[in-house]
């Protein structure tokens, strides 16, 4: 549902108007890489509150969308919003005081500390002859605490195992001390006990009262774990809303083009997504 | 105004604070600070050692007196005419260099992205052979440098095809333009000078010797001007090693901060190589010899400067009192032992699969 300007609003449509102003949106974005659009014409209400997931396959355009929302990457046209602000309007700290990212694969410089690390995160909050405050400590125990990392802060953070690595990331970003966090595939380089691990202490997160903003590629972890999912097909939204109404085995089909079954997840009762096997077809000549 | 330096849990805390009043507070490595002390400690040791040692050297015991005091007869000449300039040079070209690398390394996140590696102190050398040489009262050397340095880095810039992210590209375009800056000057000095060697070897390894105080001023007004720019850099430019996108969701604007960073660098090389010549490798070396002894993360930029100053005036210690030849240029110098270990780094780096 678009609010359409060129008449006046309707009550409950105001009333949707004001909730744009909060929180992060893209209002008509379109965004490339210099050639063909990549995204086309979104218009995406991020819910305040919620773990929203973007999904979708290789090239849709969800990891271009979230460099919007994190302006890395400039929209052609459109905009992108937070708290009714042009996002690229804020001065780079200002925005990183409300907005988080933790990009795909950043670099842990050589010789830094776990501590030090997290420390980065504190970056948006200082000035240039106040760079360490009380209160910065604090901030530090305590994402490093909430990460599980207090016991391996003055480790080196290049030598810390993947799983570790990720969690003092994220304890960087909690030590932004944002209401908005942003993830691009954070489980990419995780094995599967660190990926829930990861998605758990993320809608924990979520649930402390942080909006949550994640590409992630695993159909059945975004069913699970969202509270809004947005799947996007060749640049643009294709669908939106809630994993239970959204995710179905006809969307798979169209979106992913694998024929699928949709059965409730036994530990959650979110959608469940269950690939159909490939009859084999006759064996000609098995070898060849 | 109270200076203190608190540390959190002792020992095994490695960050204290420095803290100024109210106003100032920055986090410190205790670590960088002794290694820090130890170095400018080196430092002045090597400046006694330039104006004492040799047949013209000042007495040590008359060194303050001439120094703070007045100089007077053979001392004052040696100090106020030949080696007090030639000091003042070595360690503010040294330092400049030193910083300067640690700048464009940190931009490239590599050693080899290095301006000396790149071609772009040779480039420099051939804009201050030109402005000197073919324009003498048109263009003052420094311009002449820094327009010779912002070419070679436009050259080099665009012959990788990739800009500075490919270090390998990097080094092999670098390769030509230095040949090519080195041909432009060795050309500009055969046609003006004709078989003037000493000047030949001024402008394409560097030298120190003849130094004024003029250029001993030009390079301490360079590092005035573009070292408190460098400090309001710093932080972000730390930031902008752990990746592009990751610096922007801290606020750190990576294009706007290296952009700056590329260009101080550049006005860095430009300076020191307008006063001394395109001396080799101590902006290569500087920044690895901070990042090794620090054991820390970062650029390490005011420690590599440091360290830029210290190599150089040793480096010109030796050229003065190593009885090899009367006075071989202390490019010369750099030039063998920064080879070496531009060798050393060459391998490590093919093993390691980056080149």
């Amino acid at each position: 549902m678009r609010p359409d300007k060129t008449r006046p609003l309707a009550p409950s449509e105001a009333a949707e108007q004001v909730a744009h102003d909060k929180g992060l949106s893209a209002r008509r974005v379109t965004m490339s890489y210099g050639g063909a659009p990549v995204v086309r014409d979104v218009t995406l209400q991020i819910p305040h509150g919620g773990l929203t997931v973007i999904i979708g396959p290789n090239g849709c355009g969800k990891s271009t969308l979230l460099k919007g929302f994190s302006r890395t990457l400039k929209p052609q046209t459109g905009e992108f919003l937070l708290h009714g602000a042009d996002l690229h309007s804020y001065r780079g700290k200002e925005a990183a005081r409300h907005l988080a990212l933790l990009p795909q694969a950043p670099v842990v410089p050589d010789g830094i500390s776990v501590r030090e690390l997290v420390r980065c995160g504190r970056h948006p909050h200082h000035s240039l002859l106040r760079q360490w405050s009380p209160h910065d400590d604090e901030v530090i125990d305590l994402a490093l605490a909430r990460t599980g990392l207090t016991g391996i802060a003055d480790d080196r953070a290049a030598e810390l195992s993947g799983g570790q690595r990720q969690r003092a990331w994220i304890a960087m970003i909690l030590a932004q001390q944002t209401e908005l966090l942003l993830l691009d595939e954070p489980t990419t380089y995780l094995d599967i006990a660190h990926q829930y691990d990861l998605l758990e202490l993320c809608a924990e997160l979520n649930r402390e009262g942080r909006t949550i903003v994640a590409v992630l590629h695993d159909l059945n972890q975004a069913a699970r774990f969202a509270s809004h999912l947005v799947v996007m097909k060749d640049g643009e939204v294709h669908a939106e809303g809630d994993p239970s109404e959204v995710m179905t085995a006809e969307l798979v089909s169209d979106v992913f083009g694998l024929p699928c079954d949709i059965v409730p997840d036994p530990q959650t009762g979110t959608p469940m997504m269950v690939p159909h096997a490939r009859v084999p077809e006759q064996a000609e000549g098995a070898g060849n | 105004m109270s200076t203190t330096t608190e540390t959190r849990r002792g020992a095994e805390q490695p960050a204290g604070h420095l803290r100024i009043g109210t106003a100032v507070a920055l986090p410190v490595r205790r670590r960088s600070v002794v290694v820090g002390v130890v170095a400018v400690v080196v430092l002045l040791a090597a400046a006694v050692a330039t104006l004492t040692l040799g047949r013209l050297g000042i007495a040590l015991p008359d060194l303050p007196r001439s120094v703070f005091g007045g100089a007077e007869g053979a001392d004052k000449f040696v100090l106020k005419r030949l080696r007090g300039p030639r000091l003042g040079v070595a360690a503010g070209a040294g330092a400049a260099f030193g910083l300067s690398g640690a700048l464009f390394q940190s931009v490239t996140r590599n050693p080899l992205g290095s301006p000396d590696v790149i071609g772009l102190t040779a480039g420099a050398g051939a804009g201050a052979s030109a402005a000197a040489l073919l324009l003498p009262d048109l263009l003052p050397v420094p311009v002449g440098a820094l327009l010779g340095t912002v070419l070679a880095m436009a050259l080099v810039y665009v012959s990788t095809g990739t800009g500075f992210r490919n270090p390998g590209r990097l080094v092999v375009a670098g390769i030509g333009v230095a040949a090519i800056a080195t041909a432009f000057t060795q050309y500009v000095v055969y046609a003006v000078e004709r078989d003037n060697a000493t000047s030949l070897m001024t402008y394409i390894n560097g030298s120190l010797a003849t130094r004024t105080w003029g250029e001993a001023a030009t390079i301490a007004a360079v590092l005035v001007v573009v070292g408190p720019l460098v400090a309001l850099l710093a932080r972000r430019l730390h930031l902008c090693e752990m990746g592009d996108e990751l610096a922007a969701g801290l606020g750190a604007e990576p294009q706007r901060t290296k952009g700056a960073a590329v260009a101080l660098s550049m006005a860095l090389s430009a300076g020191s190589v307008a006063v001394a010549g395109p001396i080799a490798f101590i902006s290569l070396t500087a920044p690895q010899i901070a990042k090794r002894l620090t054991r820390g993360s970062g650029p390490h930029l005011t420690l590599a400067a440091v360290l830029g100053a210290v190599l150089l005036v040793l480096a010109d210690l030796t050229a003065q009192q190593l009885p090899l030849f009367d006075d071989l240029p202390v490019g010369i110098y750099t030039m063998a032992i920064g080879g070496a270990y531009l060798g050393y780094l060459l391998i490590r780096e093919w093993r390691k699969g980056i080149l």
